[in-house]
């Protein structure tokens, strides 16, 4: 009972239907803030400061979250089409991130690898927040 | 000397023992969304709990009657039932969500399927039930969930600006509806009805009397408040390093992560293992509370100390509540998500539980000298106002934010 009642407020939470420009940003936020949250745990590794079992299910969490978002964003119909390019970009930004925390995942205990994943998702993390500047009208 | 030890232990187990899944979640992402400024709802919802479990203590040590027992007495057979339905299934889905941050908990430390965690969690929770006296129950979570203390050390390590941290204590109204969803979530984490069941019930089970009224005092005030003080100690750490880079914790292991950045890999475990116990804690108390209910409505004998012969239907009941959440918890719903549906909802169902205790608290005819002095009385009656507003509010609040995802 408590399930059904939760699926079906979760599913009219949710919304269907097309993309709007806040969703579209919101989704390219949640990247964004995917990327930062990946950088503290790969710091973590590049420090030999975490627990390698931590270290992977976070990883891994992390890119499971990371592919939903690419998902729900590749497949949605957006309702402005010019934000086609931004959509685009944050698919593919959405991709660079879950490789990326799937290296991760597959070297838990590697320092190096550590610290290099958390420089590239420093850079996925700059690629988001610049899409964000674009679709709300503060890119430069 | 031993009374003293005895209270000061009540007071360390009570401090550990404040915490659940719902604190640790909505506290977490309090802190990364708003960073300090959500500070004042934490102590509002910590004064709230502590003035009505110092109530339903006191109702009970004075009366014999645990909370559920009175909201009968006092409220009648159907608003009686009403309360029962809504808090069962609100301690339901607490269970579950607890039952599930057991099991996530031990995936990050152990890396297995995060399905056989749940059962097993489940098992050694029956199997420290089975093992330990009530009293020991408490203290085993209580003391464990002290590990948490890592988070205070990381906001002292991380020297966030004071003047900030001090100025998220002044209430602020924020107009978004997110901002206020998360008010509502930080404030009903800290009140979940569950909590003064368990409290009223467990001071039964320790056979409290006029003579344990100190204690309760203290353990209300003390153990909640400086409980309350590691709920305040996840918003600053969470705010200091998850704001300003934007993460957005919607997982309980990033709740660890600020310690990690502290303390390396002894902060994390020390982290995880407080997070286990808090968690662990909670489940215990929230399906005992969903028991002791059903049975004081019912009228069956109760109570852990009886054990299962004395009182087989509290026992069979106490499992199949846990069978119930595994499979809620298995069914492939995040944790999470459960938690944050539990605690929303039991802002609904929290009037129902504290109307009771706040007549019977007050009525002098029932409670004699004991009955509540003009403190406890208009701080009842405000808080009750508080819980009416935010009853109101909850579920608007949690479709119009879907469900705080913005």
């Amino acid at each position: 009972m408590a399930t059904v009642i939760i699926a079906a407020l979760t599913l009219a939470a949710s919304g269907c239907g097309d993309l709007s420009n806040d969703e579209l940003n919101r989704g390219v936020e949640s990247l964004s803030a995917l990327a930062g949250q990946g950088q503290l745990v790969a710091s973590g590794v590049a420090r030999d400061a975490t627990k390698a079992t931590y270290a992977r299910v976070m990883a891994k969490t992390l890119g499971e979250q990371a592919d939903h978002e690419a998902e729900k964003l590749a497949d949605a119909t957006l309702e402005e089409a010019e934000t086609g390019d931004q959509r685009r970009a944050a698919v593919a930004v959405a991709g660079e991130i879950s490789s990326l925390l799937s290296e991760l995942q597959t070297y838990p205990g590697d320092e190096r690898h550590g610290a290099l994943v958390q420089k590239h998702l420093e850079e996925a993390q700059e690629k988001a927040d610049a899409i964000v500047a674009q679709l709300s009208g503060d890119a430069p | 000397m031993r009374t003293i030890l005895k209270i000061a232990l009540g007071i360390i187990a009570a401090i550990g023992g404040f915490l659940d899944i719902g604190d640790l979640v909505f506290t977490t992402q309090a802190g990364a969304l708003y960073r300090y400024d959500l500070l004042w709802a934490v102590v509002l919802g910590v004064i709230g709990i502590a003035v009505y479990a110092e109530m339903s203590g006191r109702v009970a040590a004075v009366s014999g009657r645990p909370v559920f027992d009175v909201i009968r007495m006092r409220m009648g057979f159907g608003v009686g039932l009403l309360a029962l339905v809504a808090s069962t299934f609100v301690n339901l889905l607490t269970v579950a969500a607890e039952l599930g941050g057991i099991a996530i908990v031990l995936e990050l430390l152990f890396d297995a399927l995060y399905s056989m965690f749940v059962i097993a969690g489940t098992l050694a929770l029956v199997g420290i039930v089975a093992l330990l006296p009530f009293g020991g129950i408490e203290r085993f979570f209580g003391y464990g969930g002290l590990l948490l203390f890592v988070v205070v050390a990381t906001v002292f390590h991380q020297d966030p600006n004071w003047g900030d941290v001090g100025r998220g204590f002044i209430p602020s109204l924020d107009s978004s509806t997110l901002y206020l969803y998360f008010v509502v979530g930080v404030f009903a984490a800290a009140l979940m009805p569950y909590e003064v069941h368990f409290y009223s019930s467990g001071a039964i089970e320790e056979g409290w009397t006029e003579e344990n009224l100190k204690e309760n005092r203290l353990n209300a005030f003390l153990g909640y408040g400086i409980g309350g003080v590691l709920s305040v100690a996840l918003i600053i750490a969470s705010g200091y390093l998850f704001h300003p880079i934007g993460v957005e914790p919607n997982d309980l292991g990033t709740v660890a992560l600020p310690m990690q950045g502290a303390f390396g890999e002894t902060g994390l475990l020390l982290a995880l293992g407080g997070m286990l116990f808090c968690v662990g804690g909670a489940a215990i108390d929230s399906s005992f509370a969903a028991s002791y209910n059903l049975a004081q409505f019912l009228g069956w004998e109760w109570g852990r100390y009886k054990g299962p012969q004395k009182a087989p239907r509290f026992t069979a009941s106490w499992l199949v509540f846990l069978l119930l959440g595994i499979a809620i918890a298995e069914s492939g719903i995040n944790p999470v998500e459960v938690t944050e549906y539990s605690v929303v909802f039991s802002v609904v169902a929290l009037p129902l539980t504290y109307l009771p205790v706040l007549l019977i608290a007050g009525d002098r005819s029932f409670m004699d000298e004991y009955a509540n002095g003009r403190i406890a009385g208009f701080l009842g009656w405000l808080y009750f106002a508080v819980i009416l507003v935010l009853a109101v509010a909850a579920i608007p609040l949690l479709l119009a934010t879907n469900g705080g995802g913005g």
